[in-house]
């Protein structure tokens, strides 16, 4: 809508995206800590379960202590008060007092002395009976409450006053809240019925306040709380070291086994004591040894069967060179032999050839799989070196009856190359495209970005199917064994081709489908030792437009100003393809 | 164009038919079949040309080459089953101009033969400048401040090929074809090797080379003249 508008929700947008985002990440990290680390879990269920007994015993001792100081102070208060109440209605029933005034100097005095003496004195109140329904005499005189704090007779519930009319000592327990401090401070009251001269029943209350036994009660608990609290902490640090004893070994196994798979194969557990530990890394210690003995086993055996392919293609070489000359002396003469000498002599000549490419491809194999293939690197215009192949494979397209497309850019593509090695791959990917091409042209495309030079090379012939596309890497692997081999492949040049883009730290893949054509695109870094992470060309060309049925929308096809609405796969390719 | 070529192979059957090849092109072979012998026979036989084998009983191809080398710029082509970087680049750096690895064909050997046995018949006395050497092409003499420099036959022609064009930049292609005679692309690694045993003996510093200069990416050039 407005701008203002959209101005002010994102920023609270971002701010909640932001927040969110940094809870997210604490969250996981909190998570991946608590993933990752055994420690850490088995600390934090410890102190969980710790925590958790802890607390019930904290609780259910409280409770017990409570109940058990509350109880011997009610028992002890019921008979304090019942000794002051009888000794009160003593006073009383001795008085002579005959006026309402009298009575009520009476009450005072009485109330005023129950509540004396010592800190845990009771507060003391003189109720008036509720209304009793009297055998027909009104009390003849009216005399007042009286109270030591008369704010807190507001405590006395209904209930208890019921209560008390019956003669019999009742008791309630109560909470005080001072008014200044608002402390709660638990307090027992006490009833009884005492009979005033003159005025008749009174009910008499003392409230004893639970101060002391309160106070012991926190002491108590305050200091059950610190036991817990030492207890919890010396339950984590126990855990954390018993923890950290055990899995400290388990890390360095850990460790160890990581170097061990990098390759480290002489790395070792140290072995201490007898106790399960040990055994661990004792059995930890012959199982990486027995692994390193196999591994050097193996390695030996594969570095005697490399050494084998590679000694008895050397030896094969010097007889062959001294077939293949004599081979091409009799082939020179060939013309003064019968028809069939001569055309031994042919024979003869081509399967040498053949037999030769074959050696030397083994023997470039065989120089891959011993490792004891070098990049001889140098700073070379790609564009260069596939124009030279093309031009050498200009026969044999011609021959084919193939035409071949090539598509360069215009500025230097320099990369750090095998010229040698990556002549190869171009030539290998072109004499592979051009048998298979069937006579249809054969494009090769090359182009570089910042990091990487491509060079694409795509037929239009039989293709591959996908399962021969992941086995055309592979060594003697034909697509048709059945096919005429016109230019006798070895069956090794894809495969060689392969390990010449890996040793360049490059890329080499191929795509096909049946009737579609292949394509195969070999990806160089500029500078020796960079990583790719992208190809300037694509290696899938883009879908082909079945010419009867490329869509036009909703314009004329003599309009020439419609050509730019052509929403046809050509525009596609226009757009894929940088 | 005849000349007498020396074969130090210890296969026999594969030097006798060098040897074949080489008499039905008009040469006339040696043939040497130990490295201990090769030195002497090669005084003996004063060859215009060594076929050296590089894996031989007793003193080995390399050695044989340093020696040979160590008295004479005769032209020496190694013969390989080694195409292994290391192998030719040792072989290279123990004076060999060229190599063949095996197999080879009638045809290439001949072509490498005739290419290291070639004498360009250059149109009269020539004297080239670069940087503050001057060359007596004719004479085939090398020389800074009046003292001569002792360059092989194929160092000579290296360096006569940069020369002649000094605002060229050759790239090892070029270079492989006008010195080394190849008409396909061959192996750049000749030419680096010799650029650097070139340098080795013409430059002040080799390290920072003035005479012969690396143009990244495309080849090599002649250093400015200065004298």
């Amino acid at each position: 809508m407005t701008a203002g508008g959209r101005r002010g929700r994102p920023r609270w947008a971002s701010v909640w995206r932001l927040l969110r985002s940094r809870w997210l990440r604490r969250l996981r990290a909190g998570l991946r800590w608590w993933r990752q680390s055994l420690q850490v879990r088995v600390l934090a269920s410890t102190l969980l379960i710790g925590l958790t007994a802890l607390s019930l015993v904290f609780v259910y001792v409280g409770q017990r202590t409570a109940a058990g100081l509350f109880d011997e102070r009610r028992d002890q208060v019921l008979l304090e008060s019942f000794r002051a109440s009888q000794q009160a209605q003593q006073t009383l029933s001795a008085s002579t007092a005959q006026t309402a005034a009298e009575v009520f100097v009476l009450l005072r005095g009485v109330t005023t002395e129950e509540s004396t003496g010592g800190p845990s004195s009771p507060e003391v109140f003189m109720l008036r009976a509720p209304a009793q329904p009297a055998p027909g005499q009104p009390a003849p005189v009216q005399v007042g409450n009286t109270a030591t704090d008369p704010t807190l007779v507001s405590l006395i519930s209904d209930g208890l006053r019921a209560a008390v009319t019956d003669n019999k000592q009742h008791w309630q327990s109560v909470a005080v809240v001072n008014p200044t401090t608002h402390q709660v401070t638990p307090a027992i009251l006490v009833g009884q019925q005492v009979t005033v001269p003159v005025v008749g029943a009174y009910q008499m209350y003392f409230l004893y306040r639970l101060d002391a036994e309160q106070r012991r009660l926190d002491f108590l608990l305050g200091t059950l709380a610190l036991a817990a609290g030492a207890l919890v902490l010396l339950l984590a640090s126990t855990t954390w070291l018993v923890t950290r004893q055990t899995v400290r070994p388990v890390r360095r196994a850990a460790e160890v086994a990581e170097r061990l798979a990098d390759g480290h194969l002489t790395e070792r557990m140290p072995e201490h004591g007898e106790d399960e530990m040990a055994t661990l890394a004792r059995s930890f210690n012959g199982m990486a040894a027995s692994l390193q003995d196999q591994i050097h086993r193996l390695e030996e055996l594969s570095a005697l069967q490399r050494r084998f392919v590679s000694d008895v293609s050397h030896e094969l070489r010097t007889p062959l060179t001294t077939v293949r000359m004599a081979g091409e002396m009799i082939y020179a003469a060939r013309e003064s032999f019968d028809p069939a000498t001569k055309r031994s002599a042919e024979l003869l000549s081509t399967q040498l050839d053949r037999f030769e490419d074959l050696l030397a491809d083994l023997l470039e194999i065989s120089r891959y799989d011993a490792g004891a293939a070098v990049l001889d690197a140098e700073g070379r215009d790609v564009r260069e070196v596939v124009l030279r192949t093309v031009d050498n494979a200009l026969t044999l397209a011609a021959r084919k009856g193939s035409w071949l497309q090539v598509d360069l850019p215009a500025e230097r593509a320099v990369a750090d190359i095998d010229p040698r090695r990556v002549e190869r791959v171009v030539r290998n990917l072109l004499v592979n495209a051009i048998e298979h091409a069937e006579g249809t042209p054969v494009e090769v495309r090359v182009a570089a970005d910042a990091k990487a030079v491509a060079v694409v090379v795509r037929d239009h012939g039989i293709g591959m199917t996908p399962d021969e596309v992941a086995h055309v890497f592979g060594r003697f692997w034909r697509a048709d064994p059945a096919r005429a081999r016109t230019t006798g492949g070895t069956g090794l040049g894809l495969a060689i081709s392969l390990e010449d883009a890996h040793l360049h730290g490059g890329w080499l893949e191929a795509w096909g489908r049946p009737g579609q054509g292949a394509s195969f695109r070999l990806t160089l870094p500029r500078r020796a030792g960079m990583t790719l992470t992208a190809s300037p060309l694509e290696l899938v060309p883009p879908p082909e437009a079945p010419s009867s049925a490329t869509p036009l929308v909703g314009v004329s096809r003599t309009d020439p100003a419609a050509l730019p609405e052509w929403t046809g796969p050509f525009d596609a390719d226009r757009q894929e393809v940088p | 164009m005849k000349g007498r070529v020396l074969v130090v192979d210890d296969d026999t059957a594969l030097a006798e038919m060098i040897g074949i090849v080489l008499r039905s092109e008009g040469f006339e072979p040696v043939f040497c079949e130990d490295g201990d012998s090769a030195l002497g026979i090669f005084r003996s036989a004063q060859p215009d040309l060594v076929l050296l084998d590089l894996m031989l009983p007793g003193k080995d191809g390399y050695e044989v080459c340093r020696l040979i080398r160590a008295e004479s710029g005769v032209p020496i082509v190694m013969l390989t089953a080694k195409s292994d970087t290391v192998d030719v680049v040792l072989g290279l750096e123990a004076g060999a101009d060229d190599y063949i690895s095996k197999p080879f064909k009638p045809k290439e050997l001949v072509a490498r033969v005739r290419a290291r046995l070639r004498r360009s018949d250059e149109p009269a006395p020539e004297h080239l400048a670069i940087g503050d050497l001057t060359i007596d092409v004719p004479g085939h003499r090398v020389s800074r401040d009046g003292e001569q420099i002792s360059l092989t036959p194929l160092e000579f022609d290296l360096l006569v090929a940069l020369a002649r064009k000094p605002w060229q930049v050759f790239t090892r292609e070029v270079l492989l074809e006008k010195v080394w005679g190849y008409r396909h692309a061959a192996d750049t690694r000749l030419v680096n090797v010799h650029v650097q045993r070139l340098r080795s003996k013409i430059e002040h510093d080799p390290e920072k080379p003035e005479i012969v200069v690396t143009v990244r990416g495309v080849g090599y050039k002649a250093g400015a003249t200065t004298s």
